[in-house]
């Protein structure tokens, strides 16, 4: 920092050598406000300054040199110096905020040119609350694109942009950063990369400061995506970072506190009503042998809870019997989950600087998070670095690097790696199952192992001191280019320019696992693994780029070649039994461990070559058309499958621009866009297609036996896919129809797209006849089609001078559907697909509720026929009425587990320096299988309402103490409308008027709080968060700073 | 400077560039070489471990039967109930849950395997070509008849497939046991007579199997089809089981099958055992399951006073409990296969606890079943808490289980109520002392998939069937004769897996340093539960003898009481009767009993009188499982997915 500011002072005393006559000015906006870091230059010098906190500015300057007035958002304005020695200069705000230059695919677009769907989220948005991701930041802010929640430190959610149209293949977006597009980057954690199909985890955001992101552009429809071709079918985000800007030189600093809590939308039982619900699950076991949960006996309490081999748990029962009846209030419950979580505490610090002139602009940055996360064990500390440069060497030569480099340590928490399969993996998980009834210490204060003597049920007191996994990445991703001006060199070639660009990415990951003898997961002897992976790639790309206006025609012509290579190597080792608990997975040695239980290395490479060109052309203003069409050869798919090609046509119409509109004052902006274009799907394991068969060792006697077999179940790597040479990219033709309007000086506007998609060459995991000796293979077959519209309207309800309100809503339907599969128009049920429904159904049997005592005659008919149904147990609808429940007849589909609609709403509300925000997210319209409540009577359970002889009304099932479960379909109780809004948070900020820090050497202090996930508006399903697809959520408040001198 | 800038960064040779190198495995062309072909026949193997990987084996072989009834955890419990969730499409319970696909894929896929293997011999050129081959039918034609067993007519596929294919239909039970036929035929010709190493296949294997199929051909589930072969069939059978037994003499002492101390151990080497799944304790050949059958059978000790879980012990997965029928059916004075077949005595594990009388420490006895008769009146309650005495320790023991206290009768399987389902005397066959740690699922030992015991039996059944009843009982009478306590045996000793957890051990050091003791007591409850004073018959042979088994009131007690209770009364019934209860205390929980019983039609009878979950539930369609939904929902006729009726044609009668 300290250097960046010897930066900042020295750019004065540039200024100030120049020794010419001092013109003294102030620069106000319309409102006659002052402008307070309006830049000022004598035109074609390097001679500049910014004004201070009253707008005012002092520059030597001469008669007849012009000034160059210009701030973001605002008109330039250029003065001519007269005689005059003062001088004023109004600057407009720029009302045309259409006219930003947007990224795009291989270059950047006047937004009013853009002819594809596209959503553009700016520096603004993304800095308006503190988050630790970007998409964090987007939730809710960009219709189609669906952005699920994790609460987990330095983890991100799943990312869908208009919903999802393959089968098996990822839908994942591609993303590319700083015209970089990245491999490998689609799990958390290059394990999930490799094997990850169907990951859809924005994997690099996390590891780029939100800090440092100038802008995210979101390309939605193919006709945009369509020049990433073989990548392009699940949409691109584009990330655009900050680089140092002409002429002004700032520090800034960005700070924040989050304070969070864990919160459990599940209510679960306290001790008293598991004692009596796990008596009546015994009871409903064997009415003979135990009493009714509702008339307890001290002797079967003591028989069905263990009472003689955890004595403290039956101490604590005992004081429901201490008035000589029972009174379950007695009996005091333990919260297991407070032994596991804690106040989540995140502080954010960024520093950056930037700042440049005509040749040279710098942007560094170094920012630091450090997240303790909610649940005890969990934390995330991640530390950024950026360095961007650009040099103009020469009229015709430009240099630029970019670096982000990042450097992360999470500690995940708790691990169920080499424990038993069943076993928890989150420590709330663990505690949640930890029985009320138990006590956690015994008399002498030491933890009791099982509390409550299952077990199954392992204390979680001090857990997170027993298991720890920690990974550490270093991330760095380059963007390194040269562009030759090649009409700056030779007249005739004006227009032309040709620009190498380079970009490395490289990342290492460190997983240690420690599991002590004494975690949840383990049983007396302990556990560690060490993995340890890099991996490298780099794309190379040759751009030519020509310009040229004819009269009205403007013409852009862009021709890339490209090469992509991914490298991935791995290592891995894992051990029971390590002496020293101390030295965790760091001294896995032979002088140490006798023999590893397991180990592993590995090497993956893939490559793609690709040729694009793309032309855009204007008439007049009005007219656009773009055209591209670009061909990728893939490493991955077989020979004779390696090439395809992508077209893509989009047609733009500026309406507003016509003469017959120009009358209408109403209309600020209209503008029509139709698409066309074709994506690919590349999400082919790279050696898929090479037939891999499965290696093993077979004992005979004592000796291991080195053999093969093509498929093998008992084998964890065994499960091997028939192999398929024909497999090619999965296609998706998508129109799209879309119209930008903006009404009433620009109180209405909005965009709204409507789209219609066809995906053909599936590719699909199929599940095939085990005669074939496999159970599935890699497939291009069938078709999907999606359909759906994203609407984006922005509403200002109130702007005065002092007062603005914004209303922004978005939301998007999308619905899919399956046209074809392998056998044209069969369903296939072993799989779960079926022509003309959506891709995600749940095919099962639908629930009839619960069978009462008036149903007795009906279910007499079941039983006769084989059942074994009695009253209080879940009843599956007969669906032919043959009272016979069969999987042939009364399957059905009960409803898609995609949402249909997701919806963002935001309200803010701006007076003076106030700033008063709410973010409102949804998702509606879809089912979604929560599980039913387990019939086994075990383990603690959530309160619900379920049967026994007092409530024979119930929702659900009557319990029955049977691991085994005798109600076989408990399950379909479980089926509910997912549907929910929830209010993501509630921001408050202040930014302080110029006035006020006049004197301090700030130009710019704004502090603001905000409140993270205070509420639902509705949900369907009251005991999950359907954010985050689990129980628990994280609440809590921020507090945050920014300042910019 | 330009152009040199413009061409430098181009990558210009495409066809290289993108070429696709794997170098870490190889792949499905490696089969075509000689030595690929080799690699496959050892591959195949792995296959034949399924019968002891999981749950599957039990759930689908010994569950259901007159042996085990469901112990404390029900995972699997449909299998042995019958309830309606046993269908084509089972609901799944938890992980552990068998679905109605698991036998079906697994065998296939052994069966894609050796269609595989017999393909690439074609074009093999080496040395092992007789030897690939003969694996390679005998692992067919062995799924097959695996796959008759448990589903009855299957599709019959005999070519590896390279791409999709969707069309199959079921061959009925007669053509695939052609196929199984057929297969064995071809193994028993090529395979060598004598192993070259331990476990590998043999002739004898084949032979084995030769006439348990031949066997299953003239048995009464195939009574529609099977008049024409029936005659023939039974002299092959006694033509091949013949040559194993020659080939494979039984072990002298009944428990060395089961005494094993150390992985590949003795035991593992007998002349009796014909073919077993290959388990040890190398980390590379464990692959997801070992061999977890040590899990299955135990009951519940840990939670007893002064027990702790042990790895001699065993992690008690409480999934099959051993049934009255199973206690009752030996003769506990003279048949020492009980004793050497279940676990009686309990060591405390816990340094000290005090008890009521007493304090006990590591090594005191812990737990004790007494196997008593009816009318023995010396136990006031099941559950005697520090109120019987050990015989030879004279010391109280703090937890005694009998299953029949005083006032109970045959009738009344007192135990089998709800409170003692996870107490029980367990079947202690497979426990496996030789882990590292007590929560170890992946067990070391071989799995026995045949062994000339067997063969006395099949001769036996052979000669039964075809009513030559003397001749059957000169093939009974050496297991008998095995089975007595010779003079001078410690009637009272006990040996079970659990001793593998010695100091030689993998996973003595970190329990040693907890316990000091394991559960494992080498002793049993003998004197105790026969009331006999301690060691006083040690001396004393016992005698077995049985000299007329077609009628009710020339047999032995014990199986006068099962023959009543099936009301059975025919010589050949009565015969029949007394061979499966031959087989079970020869055999008992060895993954035969559900296919004997369904393949002798004795399946609902036995189960209804012996199986307290089953009874209400079992019905004549059981001998066969339901085929898969997962296979009828795939498959096409004519390009077609089924529809409900086709499927429901397909499907096996009654599911």
């Amino acid at each position: 920092m300290a250097f960046t500011l010897f930066l900042f002072i020295s750019s004065f005393v540039f200024v100030l050598h120049a020794q010419q006559r001092t013109i003294r000015g102030s620069v106000v906006d319309e409102r006659s406000e002052p402008m307070i870091g309006a830049t000022v230059m004598v035109n074609g010098t390097q001679n500049g300054t910014i004004t201070d906190m009253d707008g005012n500015f002092t520059i030597q300057a001469q008669t007849g040199d012009v000034l160059r007035v210009f701030y973001v958002g605002y008109t330039e304005s250029l003065v001519t110096i007269d005689g005059k020695s003062e001088k004023k200069i109004i600057l407009k705000e720029n009302t045309e905020m259409i006219d930003e230059v947007v990224v795009v695919g291989y270059g950047t677009q006047k937004k009013s040119d853009v002819t594809g769907a596209m959503v553009s989220i700016g520096d603004k948005e993304l800095s308006a609350r503190p988050v630790s991701n970007a998409f964090e930041a987007m939730q809710g802010k960009a219709a189609g694109v669906d952005i699920r929640t994790s609460d987990r430190p330095g983890e991100m959610g799943d990312v869908f942009i208009r919903g999802t149209r393959s089968l098996t293949a990822s839908s994942s977006p591609l993303y590319v950063v700083d015209g970089v597009p990245l491999n490998g980057t689609v799990g958390k954690t290059p394990e999930e990369d490799l094997n990850g199909l169907s990951n859809s985890r924005g994997g690099v955001l996390e590891s780029l400061n939100p800090s440092d992101i100038e802008s995210v552009e979101i390309l939605k429809d193919a006709s945009a995506t369509a020049i990433y071709g073989s990548r392009g079918a699940n949409g691109v985000v584009l990330i655009t970072t900050k680089k140092g800007k002409d002429g002004r030189f700032t520090v800034n600093y960005s700070g924040s506190v989050s304070i969070d809590e864990i919160k459990d939308r599940t209510t679960w039982m306290s001790a008293g009503e598991y004692l009596e619900w796990r008596r009546w699950a015994y009871y409903y076991r064997d009415s003979s042998v135990y009493p009714r949960g509702d008339q307890p006996t001290q002797a079967n309490d003591k028989a069905i809870f263990n009472g003689d081999n955890d004595p403290y748990a039956w101490k604590n029962i005992m004081k429901g019997w201490s008035g000589g009846t029972w009174d379950g209030s007695k009996v005091s419950t333990t919260d297991w989950t407070k032994y596991v979580t804690q106040t989540g505490i995140t502080t954010e610090h960024t520093v950056s600087g930037s700042g440049g002139n005509e040749k040279n602009q710098s942007y560094v940055s170094f920012g630091w998070l450090n997240n303790k996360g909610t649940i005890k064990g969990q934390d995330y500390n991640r530390y950024t670095a950026k360095v961007s440069n650009d040099l103009k060497l020469t009229n015709w030569l430009s240099l630029g690097a970019t670096v982000n480099a990042t450097y992360s340590i999470q500690n995940y928490g708790m691990s169920n790696d080499g424990g038993t399969t069943s076993g928890p993996n989150s420590a709330y998980a663990a505690a949640t199952r930890n029985l009320v009834y138990a006590v956690p210490y015994d008399d002498e204060g030491n933890r009791i192992e099982y509390p409550g003597a299952d077990s199954k049920i392992k204390t979680v007191v001090d857990e997170w001191q027993y298991s720890k996994d920690e990974r550490k990445v270093f991330r760095a991703l380059g963007s390194f280019y040269a562009q030759f001006n090649l009409g700056k060199i030779w007249k005739p070639l004006e227009g032309l320019s040709y620009k190498v660009n380079f970009g490395p990415d490289f990342r290492y990951y460190r997983r240690g696992m420690f599991n002590d003898a004494e975690s949840v997961n383990r049983e007396g002897v302990n556990y560690a693994s060490l993995t340890k992976s890099t991996d490298f790639s780099w794309t190379l790309d040759n751009l030519l780029y020509y310009n040229k206006s004819i009269g009205k025609h403007d013409f852009g012509f862009t021709l890339l070649q490209t090469a992509t290579q991914y490298e991935y190597e791995s290592n891995y080792m894992a051990a029971e039994g390590i002496p020293l608990s101390s030295s965790l997975w760091n001294a896995l040695s032979t002088t140490n461990i006798s023999a590893l239980k397991s180990w592993d290395s590995s090497l993956t490479e893939k490559q793609l070559l690709s040729y694009m060109g793309r032309i855009n052309y204007t008439y007049n203003g009005r007219y656009m058309l773009t055209a591209s069409v670009r061909r990728d050869g893939a490493s991955q798919l077989a020979e004779g499958y390696k090439w395809s090609t992508f077209p893509s046509v989009a047609l733009g119409w500026r309406i507003d621009q016509e003469e017959f509109l120009k009358e209408l004052p109403w209309i600020s902006q209209l503008k029509l866009r139709l698409g066309y274009g074709v994506t690919g799907n590349s999400a082919i394991a790279p050696y898929s297609t090479k037939g891999a068969i499965a290696s093993l060792f077979y004992p005979f006697g004592s000796s291991p036996t080195a053999g093969y077999v093509g498929y093998e179940s008992q084998l964890a790597d065994g499960a091997i896919t028939l192999a398929n040479q024909k497999l090619g990219w999965e296609k998706t033709k998508q129109w799209n129809l879309g119209l930008d309007f903006g009404f009433l000086n620009g109180r209405v506007s909005g965009i709204f797209d409507i789209y219609t998609s066809h995906t053909s060459d599936l590719l699909m995991l199929q599940s095939i006849p085990s005669l074939t000796g496999y159970m599935a293979t890699y497939n291009n077959i069938g078709e999907t089609k999606n359909f759906g519209y994203d609407l984006t309207l922005n509403l200002v309800p109130i702007k005065t001078r002092d007062l603005e309100w914004n209303i922004g809503l978005n939301a998007a339907y999308t619905k899919n559907e399956i046209v074809s599969l392998a056998n044209g128009k069969q369903d296939d049920i072993s799989n779960g697909w079926f022509i003309g429904e959506s891709v995600n159904v749940i095919y099962d049997y639908e629930s009839a509720g619960i069978w009462k005592e008036e149903d007795a005659a009906e279910m007499a008919k079941f039983n006769a026929n084989g059942h074994n149904f009695q009253v209080g147990m879940s009843r599956p609808a007969d669906q032919n009425d043959d009272y016979k429940i069969d999987a042939n007849d009364d399957r059905k589909i009960i409803g898609h587990t995609d949402p249909r609609w997701t919806l963002g709403i935001g309200s803010n509300i701006t007076y003076k320096g106030w700033e008063l925000g709410i973010q409102l997210y949804g998702r509606m319209d879809y089912t979604y299988n929560t599980g039913g409540v387990w019939v086994g009577g075990r383990y603690n359970v959530r309160s619900y309402d379920y049967y026994n002889e007092n409530n024979k009304n119930a929702e659900y099932q009557k319990p029955i103490f049977d691991e085994g479960g005798k109600d076989a379909y408990y399950y379909v109780l479980g089926f509910k409308n997912g549907s929910y809004l929830k209010i993501r948070n509630i921001s408050l900020g202040y930014t302080f008027p110029g006035k006020m820090l006049k004197g301090t050497g700030l130009s710019n202090l704004k502090l603001y709080a905000q409140c993270k996930n205070p509420g639902m508006v509705f949900s369907h399903i009251d005991f999950i968060d359907m954010d985050t697809y689990s129980n628990t959520y994280n609440s809590g408040l921020t507090f945050g700073l920014n300042v910019t001198f | 400077m330009l152009a040199g800038s413009l061409t430098l960064p181009v990558i210009t040779s495409c066809s290289d560039f993108l070429d696709e190198k794997l170098t870490t495995d190889q792949n499905t062309e490696y089969f075509d070489t000689d030595e690929g072909v080799e690699s496959l026949m050892t591959g195949i193997y792995y296959n034949l471990r399924y019968h002891f990987a999981f749950e599957w084996g039990f759930s689908t072989t010994n569950y259901g039967t007159d042996e085990f009834i469901v112990g404390g955890d029900g995972s699997n419990a449909m299998w042995n109930s019958y309830i309606s969730s046993l269908s084509s499409d089972i609901p799944v319970v938890n992980i552990n849950t068998t679905h109605a696909y698991d036998v079906w894929d697994n065998m296939y896929a052994g069966i894609a395997t050796a269609n595989t293997l017999i393909k690439k011999c074609e074009t093999y050129t080496g040395s092992k070509k007789n030897e690939a081959l003969g694996t390679a039918h005998f692992i067919r034609g062995f799924n097959y008849f695996k796959l008759l067993r448990q589903y009855g007519g299957v599709p019959i596929k005999l070519e590896p497939s390279t791409s999709v294919e969707l069309e199959f239909t079921r061959a009925t039970s007669q053509e695939v046991m052609d196929q199984v036929i057929a297969d064995l035929l071809e193994a028993y010709a090529k395979l060598p007579e004598t192993e070259s190493v331990e476990g590998k296949l043999t002739q004898s294997a084949a032979a084995h199997f030769l006439a348990k199929a031949y066997l299953w051909r003239a048995s009464e589930i195939n009574d529609s089809w099977n008049a024409s072969t029936q005659s023939a069939d039974l002299d092959n059978v006694i033509k091949y089981a013949s040559e194993v037994i020659t080939d494979h003499p039984l072990a002298t002492n009944f428990h060395e099958l089961w005494a094993y101390t150390t992985p590949d151990g003795s035991n593992e080497k007998l002349s009796e055992v014909v073919l077993a799944a290959q388990f040890t304790s190398a980390d590379a050949t464990q692959g997801k399951y070992g061999n977890p059958q040590h899990l299955y059978f135990l009951n519940i000790y840990r939670d007893l006073p002064g027990m702790a879980r042990d790895i001699s012990g065993g992690r008690e997965y409480q999934r099959l409990r051993t049934s009255y029928y199973t206690y009752n059916v030996f003769n506990h004075l003279n048949d020492s296969r009980l004793w050497k077949s279940f676990r009686t005595k309990f060591n405390c594990t816990k340094a000290s606890t005090t008890g009521t009388n007493d304090t006990y420490v590591a090594g005191d006895r812990g737990l004790m079943f007494i196997l008593n008769q009816p009318g023995d009146n010396r136990f006031a309650e099941i559950w005697n808490k520090e109120s019987v005495k050990d015989a030879e320790t004279g010391k109280l023991v703090p937890t005694t289980f009998a299953i029949y206290p005083s006032g109970s009768n045959e009738t009344s399987n007192p135990m089998e109520g709800d409170t003692y389902l996870k107490y029980y005397a367990p079947l202690s066959k497979y426990m496996d002392g030789s882990r590292k740690t007590v929560s170890q699922e992946q067990g070391y030992r071989d799995g026995i998939l045949a062994r000339s015991a067997e063969d006395y039996l099949f001769i036996a059944e052979a000669y039964i069937r075809k009513g030559e009843y003397t001749e059957a009982l000169k093939y009974i009478t050496p297991l008998r004769t095995r089975a007595q306590w010779k003079a001078g045996e410690d009637r009272a000793n006990y040996i079970d897996g659990g001793g593998a957890w010695n100091e030689n051990a993998l996973g003595w050091s970190v329990y040693t340093a907890v316990a000091g003791k394991g559960t494992y007591c080498n002793r049993n409850s003998y004197y105790e539960s026969n009331n006999v004073a301690a060691g006083t018959l040690n001396s004393q042979a016992s005698v077995l003898t049985v000299t007329d088994i077609t009628s009710i009131a020339n047999l032995p007690a014990e199986d006068r009481s099962v023959c009543e209770k099936l009301g059975v009364s025919s010589a050949y019934d009565v015969a029949m009767c007394f061979l499966l209860n031959e087989k079970t205390r020869e055999m008992c929980g060895e993954f035969v009993r559900w296919e004997d019983l369904a393949r002798t039609q004795t399946l609902v009878k036995r189960a209804k009188a012996f199986n307290k979950d089953a009874a209400p539930n079992i019905q004549s369609y059981h001998s066969l499982r339901p085929i898969p939904q997962t296979y009828l929902d795939i498959i096409q006729k004519e390009g077609k997915a089924l529809t409900a009726d086709e499927k429901k044609a397909q499907q096996n009668p009654g599911y």
